[in-house]
């Protein structure tokens, strides 16, 4: 049996990966600014952080025509380097151990929104690369579409549910653009600068 | 495809709730951790001390805590009775900037606490170099005779440690180790009677030049007590005939059978008893030791 070895090679082990590689290197970040005495770094890396979410949301617009240009599978690339990297300088900035509830809900939003980008990246192009190899081989076998429904009921059934996951990326990513903003707005509103 | 809007609502709908707490409750939702206890009753009155995009300034704290009463009144205008040192440096200081000291939010117990120590760099110099104007000096015997300025030993960071010079004592005081050393308790030390500075230098209490070596080797059959020898603590004399061992009348016929005449000055020949003397007999006397 290969497939579970290839799953787990090309699909949860990136997966996860990238998931487990974000929690070690903001760890690790901030315990080097804690060790070297240099929070005050860890204060401003929220903005950078911010910055480069929002470069990487050129592929949402994109995505959604509301920009022209731009090669989206590029597009895509970029979105995936620059938010993970964005999260990654979020992650080390809340890592300093402010108090407000609202930073943190941000930071939880930011992080459902981090596994939800990549379920779709990793799970969902599995499953549909799956369906349709499935589907391929039973029609090869001659078998009619009612069977064919009949025999991939449950795949098709996790595939939707997948599918479903990645369509509340949208709605996550509204909440933690809200929570962020409401974030950023309390802190130039009370914060001195200094 | 097209957003199940059931699922937008209800996130929308949280979003505004989420909002309206920040607005009820500032003091959790935006405010970096807890008001000092004095300020306990503007935890929920941001702009209170924050001007609007501004942040907070000295100009708000003193808007309540009048420079000129800082440590010495309450904010009521009530005299504080106990009288405290706070108050004799608020005024003094180079700049009235409140927030490089204080943060009134406390730090998070993971970060460095946010209330810096104070520096005496913030003083003004004439206020920086009057230690007295703050500190009361120490009434023991070390500090009693000083009329140097503190900073003489000590540093501003902290009283210790101190760096002590001698040379800042009179005479009379300086001669008398005793008025501020408590001698040793140690066998050595218990018999000695006279000046610690006949071993001990006042730059520090070790390396003492005395060695007993150089002279003689207490082995262990000289492990008797230092009057055994050197008789009314007189270390500048000895004398071997003071055990049982060594009577006169012994030593004197021992050496004549050997034909050595001269045996007042045992240490010229014998420095070490487990060594056999290379002399025979005929030294000097050294100068300043003599044999009783």
């Amino acid at each position: 049996m290969t497939l579970p070895a290839r799953l787990l090679r090309h699909e949860v082990l990136p997966f996860l990966g990238s998931f487990v590689a974000l929690a070690l290197v903001s760890l690790a970040l901030d315990g080097l600014l804690h060790l070297l005495d240099l929070l005050w770094i860890g204060r401003w890396l929220g903005i950078p952080g911010t910055l480069l979410i929002l470069g990487s949301t050129a592929y949402s617009l994109r995505k959604r025509k509301l920009i022209r240009s731009g090669h989206p599978a590029t597009l895509l690339r970029w979105h995936e380097v620059l938010a993970w990297l964005g999260s990654l300088l979020v992650l080390v900035h809340a890592g300093v151990h402010f108090n407000a509830i609202l930073g943190w809900l941000a930071v939880w939003a930011m992080l459902i929104n981090v596994g939800s980008g990549l379920t779709g990246k990793f799970l969902l192009d599995r499953s549909r690369r799956r369906l349709e190899e499935a589907r391929q081989r039973m029609r090869e076998r001659g078998l009619s579409d009612a069977e064919l429904d009949e025999r991939l009921y449950w795949d098709s059934l996790t595939f939707d549910v997948v599918k479903k996951w990645r369509v509340v990326h949208f709605p996550i990513t509204l909440a933690f653009t809200v929570l962020a903003l409401a974030h950023i707005v309390a802190i130039f509103l009370f914060w001195g600068w200094k | 495809m097209k957003k199940p809007p059931i699922l937008m609502i209800v996130i929308a709908l949280n979003l505004l709730v989420l909002v309206a707490l920040v607005f009820a409750y500032p003091h959790l939702m935006v405010s970096p951790g807890p008001l000092v206890k004095g300020h306990a009753e503007l935890a929920t009155d941001c702009f209170a001390c924050h001007a609007a995009w501004r942040g907070a300034s000295s100009g708000r704290c003193a808007e309540c805590h009048a420079i000129a009463d800082v440590g010495l009144k309450t904010t009521k205008g009530v005299p504080i009775a106990t009288g405290t040192i706070k108050g004799s440096f608020h005024q003094q200081l180079i700049e009235q900037d409140c927030m490089a000291c204080h943060s009134d939010h406390q730090g998070p117990k993971l970060t460095k606490r946010s209330r810096k120590p104070f520096s005496h760099e913030l003083l003004k110099v004439p206020v920086r170099d009057t230690c007295a104007s703050c500190h009361a000096a120490p009434k023991d015997t070390v500090h009693r005779g000083l009329k140097v300025e503190c900073s003489k030993c000590h540093e501003s960071q902290a009283w210790k440690p101190a760096h002590f010079d001698h040379a800042l004592l009179a005479q009379a005081e300086l001669d008398r180790c005793e008025s501020c050393h408590n001698a040793p308790t140690d066998r050595l030390h218990r018999q000695i009677q006279g000046s610690c500075k006949t071993c001990h230098k006042t730059e520090a209490w070790k390396p003492a030049t005395f060695d007993h070596n150089k002279y003689f080797v207490l082995d262990r059959d000289h492990e008797a007590t230092c009057d055994t020898c050197h008789k009314n603590n007189d270390y500048s004399r000895y004398t071997c005939y003071g055990c049982h061992e060594h009577s006169q009348a012994k030593v004197r016929a021992e050496h004549v059978e050997e034909g050595i005449q001269n045996f007042e000055n045992c240490v010229e020949c014998h420095r070490d008893p487990r060594v056999e003397p290379e002399k025979k007999g005929g030294g000097r006397e050294r100068g300043g030791r003599e044999r009783d």
